[in-house]
C-alpha cells in the first residue's frame, strides 16, 4: 500500500499505513512521552500520557494506539496537549503510594544519599561509604560529630523501634571519615583556568571551594582569623569537635590544592573591588559573627556568647574559672558556653531561658549532657537588667508564661508582672543569637540584616555570590555545606554563561508520609531480615570524668557496631529511583505529587519471592508486566484484578511469584515505575 | 354467569415475582377450580404489580392484586369492580406499544403462542429476501443502536455483511448494567423469541454463523427463558439459515458494568478480563477471537422483527428526523407510575414524566437520562423532544433508556455524587483518567456534600470532568463525568450554596442539615424518643443536633409529621 501523509507539529511526514502516530512521530525525532507503551507487546493504551490532539476533530488521541488517516494533522507540543499530559501525570502521582527518596535524604539539608552510605557501611565498605558521603558532605569528620541529625528525626525506624530508635546515621559519616579520610583522595578534574575568591574559611567557604574544585575551578579563600575553620574552630568547643580532628579535615583541602590565606580581612587587608576584578567570581561566606543584643539595661556587662567562646578558642580552649556563671539563651551556642564554663572549673553554672525546655532550639542531646554535667536550667525566665553589685554582677530576672504561638510557631513568652527577682553571678554570658556583619557597603542586606541574594542561585550581584549563615542567618554546618553546593553550581553556570537560576535540579519527591502519621503496616519492607535490634548506643565519657576535661565527649563507634547498625535500615527509597519514567515525565511536564489530593493506593506489597519485590502501591496499572509475561515470556503469571481505584496486578490466587522468576526479570526491566523490582539495591 | 373466565395470565417477570406474583399464582391455582393459569411476562406497569389479566369471553380485565385476602381473590373470580387496573387515557394516548406489544400478553416459554401472534413471520419474510434487501429495510427504517451509542444499525449490518471470514459472529449485548434500567430484562423475560428472531434475521442479513447472547448473570429468569426459547427454536429448526444450523450461545457476565462496552464485552467473551481497547480496529473488523463481530443491543434486535414485518418505510413514519421508531424507557424515581414504557421518538420529556409517569408538575426538579453516565435535564427544558441528538445537545445522553425523575427535594450535588460513586467503582482501572480522575472527582463531591468544599473544587470538577471525557478509551470513562458536568451546568447555584454557605437547599446532605420537632403540633407520643438510635431526642422533645446523626428515624416514625429537616444552624445544639 502507498504511504500516507501525516502532519505532526507542523512537520509533514510520510508513513506506512497502519503505523501508530507515536511510531511516526518518534521516527521523525518528535519526542512523545509514554509509560504503558512497549514495543515488545501488543498495544495497551492505559496511561494517556502519550496523547496528541487530532486537529481536525479536536479530539485527544492516545498516540500509542491511534493510527492516522491519510492527511491527518496532529499536535504533540501545544500547551493544550501538555496540559492533558500533565493532568494524567498529576493523577498518577496523586495515587502513587511510594517514596522517591528516603525521608532521611529529604530531611538532610545537603541531600546526602544516606541510604546508600549506610548500606555501604552495612556491607563493611566504609571507603565506598565515604565516597558517597563526600559527594554532598565535604566535611565528614566535622559534620560526623556536630550534625544535629535532621535525617534521624525523620527516620522511619522511629516507628518500628519507637521514637528515638532511628538508625544512628551520623555515626556512619564519622566512622567512615575516621577510618579512611587520610588515605582518601578524590579524582580531580583538570583545572579550567578560572578562579574564584571566597571570603571566609568556615563550612560554607570550605564547601564552596571544594565543589568548585570538583568542577575544575581554582579558588583562594580569604580568612580573617589566624586559622581556618570558622565556627568549627572558634565557635564549636573542643569537647565536641577536637581541633586536631579539624586540622586533619582541613589538611585534605591542602591536598586538593585549595589556597587558604589567613589573617586576611575583607575591607582591611583586601577589598571587594580588587577581588571582583582579580577573580572570575567572588563568594561571600563570612558567616554570622555579630552577637544579637539582649536589649536589657546593663547588657554591656554581659559577655556575648560567641565572642566569649572565640576568646577561649584562641587560647587553645583554656581559660580561668568563670566562677558563678549565668548563660542567657537556649540555643546550641548557649549550651556550648554552659558546658565550657563547667570545664573551666565553675561549679555553679545556670541557664536562663524565657520559654520551656520544649521550645529550646538547642539539640536534645546537648541539653541532656549539660544537665548531666550539673548545669541548672531556669526555664520561663527572662533577663530584665544587669548591674554591677558589691560581690559580683546582679541580674534581675522576670518569670514568664507561654501565650499564643508566634511567627516561628513557638508559643510566645509573656511576662508575669511583679515576678522580678535578682540573681548574683561572676560571669553573665548572653547567647541569644547571631547576626551577619556585612563586610562591605556594596553588598546589599535583606530585612533581617543578612546578605541579600537570589533564593535559587544565591547570586548577590554581578559576579558576586554568597552562601551559608551570612544569607540564611545562623544555622548548622550541614546547612552551610548545602548552600555551598548550590552556590558552587551557580558560579560554575555563571562562568559558563548559563543563567545560574536554571541549573538547580528541582526533583519531585513522592512520599508515603512522615513516620508520625504512619503505622508499621504503612511501611514497605524489601526483605524480612531487617534487624529489629535497638539502636546502637553511643560511647560517651562519663559525666563525672568529662566535666574536668576538654576531651571529646563521645568516641567513634566501632566498625562492627556500625555494620550491625546498618542492618537496621529499612531502605525506604524507591528501588527504581533513578530510572522511574513517571518521575522523569512528571519533571519535564511540571506535574507535582500534591497537585491533586486524594486517597493513595492501598494494594499492599509482596516480598515473598527471594529476590523480587512487588510493590503494588506504586503500580500505574499499565499492564506491561502482565503482557510481557504472557506474550513474551509465555508464562502468563500475572493478571489485573478488581475494578476502579482498587485495580491491582497480582499472580493467580494471590500466590507468590515462582522462584524461577529470578532468572527472567523481563517484567522488572519493563516496569516503568519499579513496582516490580529486584530487592537488592545497587 | 354469562361472562366466562377463559384464562388468567399472571405477570411473572422479575418485577411481578418481587411484588409477590409467585404466591398469588399458587393461590389462584388453589382457588381457580381448574381455570387455566398462564405465566406471562411484564406489561410494564411495575407500580401496579402483581398484575393479572383475566381473559373472558367479553375481553380482558386487568387486576392489580396487591394482597391475597380471600375477598380479593373472590373478587377476581367474580370479575368484581374492585382493584381493577386500567391505563389512563392520557397515558394510552402518549404511549405507542410496538416492540413490547407481546410483553406480558403471551407466555415467554411457549413458542406456539409467539408464532400464533405473528412470531417468526419476519424471519421467514427476511429469508425470502436477499440479505442486501434485508439490510436495506433496516437502513430505511432509520433504526439506531438502542444500547446508547445510537449508531445506525443498518450501516453496521452493512459493514458486517461486507466482511469475508471463516467465522462471523453476532453478539447480543444483554449486559444491561445501568442501575434502574430494565428494558432488556423485560424483553428477554417476556418475549425471548423476539430477540432470537431479531438475531437470526441479523445473522441471515450479514452472513454470520455464530450467535452469542452476553447476558448479565443477575438476570436468572431472562437466562432461563432464553435457554428454553433457544431449545424451542432449535427444535423447530428456526436456527437453520441458508441450510446451516447456527449456534446460539448464552454467556453469563459476571457483573462488571464495563462489560457493556463492546470491546470489553468481547474480551470477556474470550475468557479474558473485561477491559476495553482502543478502536479502531472496530469489532466488525476484529472482534471475538479476531473474527468479524457485530454487537447489537437486546432492544435493537427486538426492533428488527417489527421492521421486517411492517417494512422499513412504515417503521420510519414514527419518530424525528434523526431518531426513528419507538424507544423503551425504564421510568424510576420521584413519580407515581414507575415502570417500563414504550414511546415514539420525539415525545417530550414533559409528556413522559408528567403524562405517562404521573409525576407532580410542581415537585419535579429534573430528569436523569442515560443512567449513571447520563446527564440531568432541568424541568425548564422538559419541552425537549426525546431523541439522540436533542438529548446530547443538552449534555445528557439517550443511553439505553434509564430515566430517573428527580424531585425538588433532591440535592443535585448529592445526585452527582451518587452516580459517580457507581461509575468510579465500576471503572475497569485501565485508563488513568477514568480510574484516578473519577475517583478524585468522587472524593471532591464527597467533600462538597460533607460541607468541606472549596471554590477551587468547582474548577477542578469542570477541568477534570472534561479531561476524563476525552482521556478514556471507552464509553464508561467518556460519559462518567456527565452527571457532574450536567449538574454543574444547570444547578451550579446548589454547588455554590454547599461551598459558600455550607447549606444544602434541598436539605438532603446530612452534614448540612439539622433536625427539629415542630412543638405546636407534637402530640408527645414519644415514638421519636424510642426510635432514636443515639438518644438525641430529649424528654421534652427537643432534638440535640450535636448528637443527631440525621438518620431520619424520627421523621419516618412521627405519626403527625411534626419532625423536619431544617437548615444547618437552625436546629438546637447543646453546649
Amino acid at each position: 500500500m502507498a504511504n500516507i501523509t501525516v502532519t505532526i507539529d507542523g512537520k509533514q511526514l510520510s508513513a506506512a499505513p497502519g503505523e501508530t502516530i507515536l511510531k511516526i512521530a518518534r521516527d521523525a525525532g518528535i519526542q512523545i512521552p509514554t509509560l504503558c507503551h512497549n514495543e515488545k507487546i501488543s498495544r495497551t493504551t492505559s496511561c494517556f500520557v502519550c496523547v496528541v490532539k487530532d486537529i481536525k476533530s479536536g479530539r485527544f488521541l492516545p498516540s500509542c494506539s491511534a493510527c492516522p488517516a491519510d492527511g491527518g494533522e496532529y499536535e504533540s507540543s501545544s500547551a493544550e496537549v501538555s496540559d492533558m499530559r500533565r493532568s494524567a501525570l498529576d493523577l498518577l502521582l496523586s495515587e502513587h503510594n511510594g517514596d522517591c527518596e528516603a525521608p532521611c535524604t529529604i530531611a538532610c539539608p545537603a541531600h546526602a544519599d544516606v541510604e546508600a552510605y549506610v548500606r555501604a557501611g552495612r556491607d563493611g565498605d566504609f571507603l565506598k561509604s565515604l565516597q558517597i558521603i563526600k559527594t554532598r558532605i565535604p566535611l565528614p569528620m566535622s559534620i560526623g560529630r556536630v550534625c544535629p541529625r535532621f535525617c534521624e528525626v525523620d527516620c522511619r525506624k522511629n516507628i518500628t523501634a519507637g521514637e528515638g530508635g532511628a538508625v544512628c546515621i551520623n555515626d556512619f559519616k564519622r566512622l567512615a571519615a575516621d577510618l579512611h579520610y587520610e588515605e582518601y583522595m578524590e579524582e580531580l578534574p583538570e583545572l579550567n583556568g578560572k578562579k574564584v575568591a571566597i571570603i571566609g574559611a568556615g563550612p560554607a567557604g570550605l564547601g564552596t571551594a571544594y565543589y568548585l574544585r570538583m568542577q575544575g575551578f581554582a579558588s583562594v579563600i580569604y580568612e580573617k582569623m589566624p586559622k581556618p575553620g570558622g565556627m568549627l574552630r572558634y565557635g564549636i568547643p573542643e569537647y565536641r569537635l577536637p581541633k586536631d580532628i579539624l586540622d586533619k579535615e582541613l589538611n585534605h583541602f591542602n591536598k586538593l590544592g585549595i589556597e587558604i590565606l589567613c589573617n586576611q580581612e575583607l575591607g582591611k587587608d583586601v577589598t571587594l573591588d580588587e577581588l571582583k576584578k582579580d577573580f572570575d567570581a567572588v563568594a561571600i561566606t563570612v558567616g554570622c559573627w555579630k552577637p544579637s543584643s539582649m536589649r536589657t539595661e546593663g547588657e554591656e556587662l554581659a559577655a556575648p556568647g560567641i565572642e566569649w567562646l572565640e576568646k577561649i578558642a584562641r587560647n587553645g580552649w583554656k581559660g580561668k574559672n568563670p566562677g558563678r556563671t549565668i548563660v542567657v539563651g537556649g540555643g546550641n551556642t548557649a549550651m556550648d558556653c554552659l558546658r565550657t564554663s563547667v570545664r573551666l572549673g565553675s561549679d555553679n553554672v545556670q541557664c536562663f531561658y524565657r520559654r520551656t525546655e520544649k521550645e529550646m532550639p538547642a539539640e536534645d542531646i546537648e541539653i541532656l549532657e549539660a544537665k548531666e554535667e550539673g548545669v541548672i536550667f531556669n526555664f520561663l525566665t527572662a533577663p530584665v537588667s544587669l548591674r554591677q553589685g558589691e560581690n559580683g554582677l546582679i541580674l534581675t530576672c522576670r518569670k514568664m508564661e507561654l501565650g499564643e504561638p508566634d511567627a516561628s510557631g513557638r508559643r510566645r513568652p509573656v511576662p508575669i508582672e511583679g515576678s522580678d527577682y535578682e540573681v548574683e553571678a561572676d560571669t553573665v554570658i548572653a547567647a541569644i543569637g547571631q547576626k551577619t556583619a556585612i563586610p562591605d557597603a556594596t553588598i546589599p542586606a535583606n530585612r533581617w540584616g543578612d546578605v541579600e541574594a537570589d533564593k535559587i542561585s544565591q547570586q548577590v550581584n554581578d559576579n558576586i555570590f554568597a552562601a551559608g549563615d551570612c544569607i540564611s542567618g545562623a544555622a548548622t554546618v550541614v546547612e552551610g555545606v548545602a548552600g555551598a553546593f548550590r552556590v558552587a553550581n551557580s558560579i560554575a553556570a555563571y562562568l559558563a554563561d548559563i543563567d545560574p537560576t536554571t541549573v538547580h535540579a528541582d526533583p519531585i519527591n513522592v512520599s508515603r508520609g512522615h513516620w508520625r502519621n504512619m503505622a508499621i503496616d504503612d511501611l514497605v519492607f524489601l526483605r524480612n531480615d531487617i534487624s529489629d535490634e535497638p539502636r546502637v548506643e553511643f560511647d560517651f565519657l562519663p559525666p563525672a570524668e568529662r566535666k574536668h576535661t576538654m576531651d571529646e565527649v563521645s568516641r567513634t563507634l566501632t566498625k562492627e557496631n556500625m555494620m550491625k547498625e546498618g542492618e537496621r535500615c529499612i531502605e525506604c527509597s524507591c528501588t527504581s529511583r533513578d530510572e522511574c519514567k513517571l518521575k522523569e515525565h512528571s519533571e519535564s511536564y511540571g506535574a507535582k505529587p500534591d497537585a491533586i489530593k486524594g486517597e493513595k493506593i492501598k494494594a499492599g506489597y509482596d516480598n515473598r519471592h527471594p529476590s523480587i519485590i512487588h510493590d503494588r502501591m506504586k503500580c500505574i496499572k499499565c499492564g506491561i508486566c502482565v503482557k510481557i509475561c504472557k506474550e513474551v515470556v509465555n508464562e502468563n503469571l500475572l493478571s489485573i484484578k478488581q475494578r476502579g481505584f482498587s485495580a491491582k496486578v497480582e499472580a493467580a490466587f494471590g500466590q507468590p511469584l515462582p522462584d524461577s522468576c529470578s532468572e527472567c526479570g523481563e517484567c522488572i526491566e519493563k516496569c516503568p515505575v519499579g513496582a516490580l523490582d529486584w530487592k537488592i539495591k545497587k | 354467569m354469562s361472562n366466562r373466565i377463559k384464562k388468567i395470565k399472571v405477570g411473572m417477570a422479575s418485577c411481578g415475582i418481587a411484588a409477590g406474583a409467585d404466591e398469588l399464582y399458587k393461590i389462584l391455582e388453589a382457588n381457580g377450580n381448574g381455570i387455566p393459569l398462564e405465566e406471562v411476562g411484564c406489561i410494564g406497569h411495575c407500580y401496579a404489580e402483581p398484575l393479572i389479566e383475566v381473559e373472558t369471553d367479553a375481553g380482558s380485565i386487568f387486576y392489580s392484586v396487591t394482597d391475597t385476602k380471600q375477598a380479593t381473590i373472590d373478587n377476581i373470580f367474580n370479575l368484581g369492580e374492585a382493584s381493577r387496573f386500567g391505563i389512563s387515557e392520557i397515558r394510552a394516548a402518549k404511549e405507542n406499544v410496538k416492540i413490547t406489544r407481546l410483553c406480558g400478553r403471551i407466555s415467554p416459554t411457549d413458542i406456539d403462542e409467539y408464532i400464533a401472534n405473528g412470531g417468526y413471520e419476519a424471519l421467514q419474510k427476511a429469508q425470502a429476501m436477499s440479505s442486501a434487501e434485508v439490510i436495506d429495510e433496516v437502513k430505511i427504517s432509520g433504526l439506531r443502536g438502542r444500547g446508547g451509542g445510537g449508531f445506525p444499525t443498518g450501516m453496521k449490518w452493512g459493514f458486517m455483511a461486507s466482511k469475508e471470514a471463516d467465522e462471523k459472529i453476532i453478539i447480543c449485548n444483554a449486559d444491561e448494567g445501568d442501575p434502574g434500567a430494565f428494558m432488556d430484562r423485560s424483553v428477554m423475560e417476556s418475549v425471548p423469541h423476539q430477540l432470537i428472531e431479531g438475531m437470526l434475521i441479523a445473522a441471515y442479513a450479514t452472513g454470520s454463523n455464530k450467535l452469542f447472547i452476553y447476558c448479565r448473570a443477575e438476570y436468572p429468569l431472562a437466562i432461563k427463558n432464553l435457554k428454553i426459547a433457544i431449545d424451542q427454536a432449535y427444535e423447530r429448526k428456526l436456527n437453520v439459515i441458508n441450510g446451516k444450523p447456527l449456534e446460539i450461545i448464552i454467556k453469563e457476565g459476571a457483573g462488571a458494568f464495563v462489560c457493556g462496552e463492546e470491546t470489553a464485552l468481547i474480551a470477556s467473551l474470550e475468557g479474558k478480563r473485561g477491559m476495553p481497547r482502543f478502536r479502531p480496529p472496530f469489532p466488525t473488523d476484529k472482534g471475538w477471537n479476531d473474527f468479524p463481530s457485530m454487537i447489537n443491543n437486546v432492544e435493537t434486535f427486538a426492533n428488527v422483527p417489527v421492521i421486517l414485518a411492517e417494512g422499513g418505510a412504515e417503521y420510519a413514519k414514527i419518530g424525528t428526523e434523526g431518531s426513528k421508531g419507538t424507544k423503551l424507557f425504564a421510568l424510576a424515581g420521584d413519580l407515581e407510575n414507575p415502570g417500563l414504557i414504550e414511546v415514539p421518538m420525539g415525545i417530550t420529556l414533559a409528556e413522559i414524566v408528567f403524562d405517562i409517569g404521573g409525576a407532580d408538575r410542581d415537585s419535579v426538579k429534573a430528569v436523569q437520562t442515560g443512567g449513571p453516565s447520563g446527564g440531568c435535564i432541568p424541568v425548564e427544558l422538559f419541552d425537549t423532544p426525546v431523541d439522540y441528538d436533542s438529548l446530547k445537545s443538552l449534555g445528557a445522553i439517550m443511553g439505553s433508556g434509564g430515566m430517573i425523575v428527580i424531585g425538588q427535594n433532591r440535592c443535585m450535588v448529592e445526585t452527582a455524587r451518587y452516580f459517580l460513586d457507581f461509575t468510579h467503582r465500576e471503572s475497569c482501572g485501565k485508563c488513568t483518567f477514568c480510574r484516578v480522575g473519577t475517583k478524585r472527582m468522587f472524593e471532591t463531591l464527597e467533600r462538597i456534600t460533607a460541607g468541606a468544599g472549596e471554590i477551587a473544587d468547582i474548577n477542578f470538577l469542570e477541568d477534570m470532568g472534561t479531561k476524563v471525557r476525552s482521556g478514556s478509551l471507552c464509553g464508561l470513562g467518556q460519559t462518567a463525568p456527565n452527571p457532574v458536568l450536567a449538574t454543574l451546568c444547570y444547578f451550579k447555584d446548589e454547588y455554590l450554596s454547599h461551598i459558600e454557605n455550607r447549606q444544602c437547599e434541598a436539605l438532603e446532605c446530612p452534614a448540612l442539615v439539622d433536625v427539629e420537632i415542630k412543638q405546636d403540633k407534637c402530640i408527645k407520643c414519644k415514638l421519636c424518643i424510642k426510635n432514636c438510635p443515639v438518644n438525641a431526642v430529649s424528654d421534652d422533645f427537643v432534638i440535640d443536633n450535636t448528637l443527631c446523626t440525621r438518620c431520619n428515624s424520627c421523621i419516618e416514625v412521627c405519626p403527625k409529621d411534626t419532625i423536619f429537616r431544617c437548615k444547618k444552624g437552625d436546629g438546637y445544639y447543646s453546649g
